[in-house]
């Protein structure tokens, strides 16, 4: 077991590096940084400036390293745009976005696995049909557009919740339902699948021939198994939720992460973006490394790996 | 003697796209306190749907009926959902043919030995637990104590149907239906799984039903004999009788593939029956064994036999009239 | 042994005694009893024929603005009119014939970005499942770094400094999204790679070329465009993410992501502005899935579930 997690620690880490590689690269690639910090009214004298102000004008390796040793001890450099450093911009803003993916993944999760149990059992009855019918659309819908009509709906025209802004707790209900909703369906699918599977096998006849009730076998025999990938998919989902935060938070002007990295892309901050990348990038290698441990503990098979 | 069990006409039929498909086709079947009855009949007829529809296991879109379905008197088709599954577990039990994968991964030997006893019987976990070693040791499993806190996947196939016989003990119950239980097995574990239930039925007066399609091992222990066809018993007997005497062309079809050590000589031809099993979708006309029958005559094709004593004797029913009728002209 | 030889020759096929169906008509039964299979072909078939027909269909020319004809509401409000079904935007402009439009848009990005990442992705995922060992080490690892990148921020942060068009949102979303390609690429492979078929044009002595292109990829097809259409799907809500945030498709072009963007202002008092172009989306993207999950619906073994 500890071999285990050592080993995908391991793994996880060198991701973590390449990403950061990756998207050094990528940014570095895609044009002239100095040119875009310095605005299309710049002189070539000022661009020259930028250049050696902001170390551009050294090697791109150079500059990776140097970015990555600051990096490796918590230290992103200074935003471009924002008065500040990238670290205590970041710390600032990260507990926003943190407390708004926990609270969409719990939603999604609180109505995804009931449903697909619900479907499940009762497989070809209407309410079945309904909770696919349900996670189509949500799959189909795009979540801006699904945020800004729940803006619509429920605080223009019901006006129960607060439009945008993060001061209370009003503030997260519906950027939370918005983000939840994306996760939702696919959630729901993998809970009534793996309940289909669990329900036709043997050990459910096994547990059913020794006279349990119906409630003992689905939620103590069946239910366990079937929600073992449901846990794995929910880690990466909640990845996946860190970044599309980005759309959702600037729908609700939500200060989060999401909306630093936009107005970073916006202003052409890029410390602040690179800064973001990697930071979604690490969250979501954690996560399935959580997943994974979790996925080990449930399951007594992977754990003797 | 009484019976613990007594069938008259169980139907079963499940839906198909392809139209119903009727895989029991009028069943009658008792079991005798403490005696050990095996069903015999080729994969597909209707052996394992039978004992499905006994513990009440099917699936809800399969359709059940029958004249009388009496367990220890009990009308088990007029139970209640509850009533139902106060006697499937405690009063019949099941072993299943895939030890591999009829245990719970996620849960330890112990917890799924003791769940039953414990909604049962209402004993303590301590109890249960006692119970779950004393019945594991005398299913030769090594190490009772320990197996408690393992796991299926720690555990060999053999191992696990020995666990699946112990749990299926834990309640005492009056019958156990064994669905081939040493098929998925090597073979010389199959041997000492027989030779355990044996004994265990013997030591408990436990009546089990035991489906095989394998008649060596009907030979090795049963009491009595239920031999099926096309979802119908085509003949009952004791197993003395059965094979020393049988009288259904599909049962003397069955014998005849049997090598028998020393009489078969090495390399000689073994006999098989030729033909296929007719389609169980919607309504058979005449014997279902007709098409592969040697003896058959013309009335076969359309008259549907009925199951009748032989020799008067209730203790064994033959369902081939020629078989009947050939035997009174000889006397 | 007698335990073995006693053993009678099983059932045989319930299917033996009814008449002998042609294959063609099996699956085009099949085809027409998967009602969600059904529906998805002919919407998705419908908007197809009208983005191809669009030059002749639209009422207007969807980029002439007309002051004075603003922000007319559609048909079915009171001061709707037949002139403007779908009402005109902030410009003037037709709101059907931009809609229209706007379908070339999507199902061109859709398409042409899901190509280009099935060609990457069915590469990697090929290599990675036939040759195994290294080569699958290595391309696993390449696929755990995608999947750790945030998408949407990397396509926002580079189309930022790239300068959105329709062709950056096509080489952007093919880049970055083949991941899925490449993981059922990659199982599909490993599952076929000791298959006889294979074994045997390996004995003829047919070039590692030659067996991967001409005898394995036409029996993983079927599951790639399953994962085509969803990705397709995938792409063209993320255009519409990136339009909508203002760093994929320019104006005056009528995206539809950009249609809800620049009818974000008006959305409080005039919902239907954001409301027609979200809902086309939907369905657009309604039909995909439903003909992916239809396809794949088909290709499972047991056909549907």
């Amino acid at each position: 077991m500890l071999v285990f997690i050592f080993r995908r620690l391991l793994v996880a880490f060198s991701v973590a590096i390449t990403v950061s590689v990756v998207s050094f690269m990528l940014l570095h690639l895609s044009g002239d940084l100095a040119i875009s910090i310095a605005g299309p009214e710049s002189t070539a004298e000022q661009v020259e400036q930028i250049r050696i102000d902001f170390g551009l004008d050294k090697p791109m390796v150079y500059q990776y390293f140097d970015w990555l040793w600051g990096a490796v001890q918590l230290d992103f450099g200074r935003s471009y745009y924002f008065q500040d450093t990238v670290m205590s911009l970041i710390s600032e803003r990260l507990p926003v976005t943190l407390t708004l993916g926990a609270l969409a993944l719990g939603l999604a999760t609180v109505i995804a696995i009931p449903l697909g149990v619900i479907a499940a059992i009762k497989q070809d009855t209407w309410i079945d049909r309904l909770a696919l019918t349900i996670a189509v659309i949500g799959q189909a819908m795009p979540s801006f557009w699904f945020a800004l009509t729940l803006i619509v709906i429920f605080a223009v025209n019901l006006q129960w919740l607060p439009a945008g802004g993060n001061e209370s707790w009003q503030h997260f209900v519906l950027p939370a339902i918005a983000l939840g909703y994306y996760a939702m369906p696919a959630m729901m699918r993998l809970t009534r699948t793996g309940m289909l599977e669990v329900l036709n096998s043997d050990y459910i006849r096994t547990a059913r021939s020794k006279g349990l009730n119906e409630s003992t076998v689905i939620f103590k025999h069946a239910l366990r198994n079937a929600v073992i990938p449901v846990v794995a998919l929910a880690a990466v989902e909640l990845g996946f939720m860190l970044g599309g935060s980005v759309v959702i938070e600037s729908v609700f002007s939500l200060k989060g992460l999401g909306q630093l990295a936009w107005d970073a892309i916006t202003r052409n901050d890029y410390p602040v973006v690179q800064a973001v990348v990697l930071i979604i990038a690490v969250f979501y290698i954690l996560l399935t490394f959580l997943a994974d441990v979790i996925n080990a503990m449930l399951d007594p098979r992977l754990r003797v790996r | 003697m009484k019976r613990i069990l007594e069938v008259k006409n169980l139907q079963v039929s499940l839906p198909t796209p392809n139209g119903d498909l009727r895989a029991v086709r009028g069943i009658d079947l008792h079991v005798n306190k403490g005696e050990m009855l095996c069903i015999v009949g080729e994969s597909g007829c209707g052996k394992s749907m039978t004992s499905m529809a006994l513990m009440g296991l099917l699936p809800k879109r399969a359709e059940v009926i029958a004249e009388a379905m009496y367990f220890d008197g009990m009308d088990l088709l007029s139970l209640s959902k509850k009533e139902r599954n106060q006697v499937r577990g405690m009063r019949m039990s099941m072993i299943f043919q895939e030890p591999m994968t009829s245990l719970n991964p996620s849960y330890t030997l112990g917890n799924q030995l003791c769940e039953g006893i414990i909604k049962h019987k209402k004993v303590s976990k301590d109890e249960a637990k006692k119970r779950a070693v004393y019945l594991l040791e005398r299913a030769g499993v090594p190490y009772p104590e320990k197996r408690l806190d393992q796991y299926p996947h720690q555990l060999s196939g053999g191992l696990r149907q020995r666990v699946m016989i112990a749990m299926a003990l834990m309640c005492e119950p009056d019958l156990i239906i064994a669905d081939e239980p040493t098929t998925a097995l090597d073979v010389t574990i199959q041997a000492q799984i027989l030779r355990l239930i044996r004994e265990l039925q013997q030591e408990f007066g436990t009546a089990v039903i035991f489906i095989t399609h394998d008649l060596g091992v009907v030979a090795r222990i049963a009491d009595r004999v239920a031999v099926m066809y096309a979802g119908q018993v085509v003949e009952t007997a004791s197993a003395k009788d059965l094979f020393a005497d049988p009288q259904h062309p599909y049962t003397k079809g069955l014998l005849n593939c049997i090598p028998i050590p020393g009489k078969t000589l090495p390399g000689s031809h073994l006999e098989s029956i030729p033909g296929v099993v007719p389609s169980l979708i919607g309504e058979l006309k005449g014997c279902a064994f007709e098409n592969r029958c040697s003896v058959s005559i013309g009335e076969c094709c359309y008259r549907s036999p009925r199951l009748e004593n032989h020799l008067g004797s209730e203790a064994h029913q033959v369902r081939c009239p020629i078989a009947t009728a050939s035997f009174q002209e000889a006397v | 042994m007698s335990d073995a030889t006693s053993t009678v020759s099983t059932v045989s096929n319930a299917n033996t005694f009814l008449p002998v169906v042609p294959e063609w008509r099996r699956t085009l039964n099949r085809f027409l009893g998967h009602r969600g299979l059904l529906m998805g072909s002919i919407i998705l078939g419908l908007i197809v024929v009208l983005a191809i027909l669009a030059p002749w269909l639209v009422p207007h020319d969807p980029y002439l603005q007309n002051i004075s004809q603003r922000m007319i509401p559609p048909v079915w409000h009171e001061k709707g009119s037949w002139e403007h079904v779908f009402g005109t935007d902030k410009l003037g402009r037709d709101y059907l014939s931009r809609l229209l439009y706007g379908a070339r848009i999507s199902l061109t990005i859709g398409l042409s970005a899901a190509l280009i990442s099935g060609l990457i992705g069915t590469t990697l995922g090929v290599l990675a499942g036939y040759f195994g060992g290294r080569v699958d080490a290595v391309i696993s690892y390449i696929i755990t770094t995608r999947l750790a990148m945030p998408v949407v921020l990397v396509a926002l942060a580079m189309s930022a400094l790239v300068g959105g068009s329709l062709q950056m949102v096509i080489i952007l979303l093919g880049l970055l999204l083949w991941d899925r390609f490449a993981v059922v690429a990659r199982s599909t492979t490993q599952q076929l790679r000791d298959a006889e078929f294979i074994a045997s044009a390996k004995v003829l002595g047919a070039s590692t070329t030659y067996i991967l292109v001409r005898e394995l990829l036409p029996n993983i097809l079927s599951a790639l465009i399953v994962v085509m259409t969803l990705e397709m799907a995938h792409a063209i809500l993320l255009e519409a993410t990136l339009s909508f945030l203002g760093l994929g498709v320019q104006p005056p072009m009528p995206s539809w992501g950009l249609m809800i963007s620049e009818g974000k202002a008006y959305m409080f008092f005039k919902p239907w502005v954001i409301a027609i172009p979200g809902i086309a989306l939907m369905v657009l993207v309604l039909a995909i899935n439903l003909v992916g999950d239809g396809l794949r619906d088909m290709n499972a073994p047991e056909g549907r579930n």
